[in-house]
């Protein structure tokens, strides 16, 4: 159920980002008709513009909060013994009994 | 440190086990050198290596020159160096294979220093020349050597394992201690780094370095709660703790407690491990006696 509320929310919030860019768009052109100074969008379609990109990325984030995993950065030196601290190959000397093991 | 396939037969894995194995074995720094021969004599990868073939080749060269096995050594050093014709890293498995391993150290370290003329930034030649040192169980110029190593190439962490096992096998512990130090600033969530910084705080055996140790320990628990040598060693330092004449009876009591923390964790852990009751007991008797007082001389 809440997956669908958050589509549901992305698709309002992306439609409402289209829409207050189609608006911008239409001012643009209204001005230029009119032939007045061009300022910037007026302030409304700025706000619109603004809140729906913000609503579309919090229901985008929240949409997938369920597949994120904590990052533990310990789980692969759990498994690490002793082993891999005390042998060191770049240092490793051969003069041991290691000749008799054939 | 036993795989579950130590005394079983590494000859029963299939390709890709042993692959994984082998590579297992390289990234631990494993040194299973008569397993790798025999996984190596026996198994036949045929092409399924890929490119880990060099790495295998390599590691096997590694085990062969170990157990002095000569016809191993050769074949693995001639399709290497077929593969890599002018490589460094090949010309020094072939001095580790002719000179080392007959002893021929003299010209051994000659062959390294030629090598390094031609190339300074090559840190392995340092390492081997170090390693010569070592061999000739002449400690005080290896550690010296090291630091001055160290001094280029500060962040090689097998160095400065490698420099703190030397002041430690010299009894310079407070040095040693520093040596862990910077390999606990580099990798602070490696507990392993921290168990033997403890260790050697143990070992140093001053009311501070004690306390140390003890929190060392800790640490060492938190990052990783099945640790068994970190929990003997909070027991043992906690009790020590507990045993110093200047405790006051307050921190006398919680390092006891922490002590019995420790050591029903030990016993959890043991029991998970193992059914046999007998063994069980044995070592419950033993936590019991393992206090260690301090002498009255």
């Amino acid at each position: 159920m809440s997956d669908l509320w958050y589509k549901y929310v992305i698709a309002m919030g992306l439609l409402s980002l289209l829409h207050s860019g189609y608006s911008a768009a239409q001012h643009r052109s209204y001005v230029r008709l009119v032939e007045q100074e061009f300022n910037g969008p007026p302030e409304d379609i700025v706000i619109q513009c603004v809140v729906s990109l913000l609503v579309t990325i919090a229901a985008i984030v929240s949409l997938n909060t369920k597949h994120f995993r904590e990052i533990h950065a310990l789980d692969d030196l759990k498994e690490k013994t002793i082993d891999s601290i005390n042998n060191r190959p770049n240092f490793y000397i051969f003069n041991h009994r290691g000749r008799l093991c054939r | 440190m036993s795989t579950e396939l130590e005394d079983n037969n590494v000859l029963k894995l299939s390709k890709t086990e042993a692959k994984e194995l082998l590579q297992k074995w390289r990234e631990e720094n494993a040194r299973h050198s008569e397993q790798v021969r025999d996984i190596w004599m026996n198994i036949d990868f045929g092409g399924s290596l890929g490119d880990e073939k060099w790495q295998v080749l390599e590691q096997v060269c590694v085990a062969a020159i170990d157990l002095h096995d000569n016809e191993l050594i050769k074949e693995c050093l001639q399709q290497l160096d077929n593969k890599f014709p002018n490589s460094c890293r090949v010309k020094r498995l072939k001095i580790m294979a002719k000179l080392e391993l007959r002893e021929r150290f003299e010209d051994a370290l000659q062959m390294y220093d030629q090598m390094i003329a031609k190339d300074e930034s090559n840190s392995l030649l340092y390492k081997r020349k170090i390693a010569i040192l070592l061999a000739e169980r002449r400690v005080a110029e290896a550690i010296k050597e090291l630091c001055d190593y160290l001094k280029k190439f500060m962040n090689d962490t097998e160095a400065w394992l490698q420099l703190s096992d030397l002041y430690i096998e010299e009894q310079e512990y407070s040095r040693a201690a520093f040596c862990v130090e910077e390999l606990i600033l580099a990798n602070p969530h490696n507990h392993l780094y921290h168990e033997r910084y403890a260790a050697i705080q143990y070992t140093i055996n001053t009311a501070e370095s004690l306390e140390l140790s003890r929190s060392y320990f800790s640490q060492a628990l938190r990052l990783n709660p099945n640790n068994l040598r970190a929990l003997y060693g909070l027991l043992l330092s906690a009790n020590s703790v507990a045993a110093l004449p200047k405790t006051t009876s307050q921190k006398k009591r919680e390092n006891l407690r922490l002590a019995n923390w420790a050591s029903t964790q030990i016993q959890k852990l043991y029991r998970e491990g193992s059914d046999d009751e007998s063994r069980i007991n044995a070592m419950e008797g033993m936590l019991a006696n393992l206090q260690i007082t301090p002498n009255s001389t």
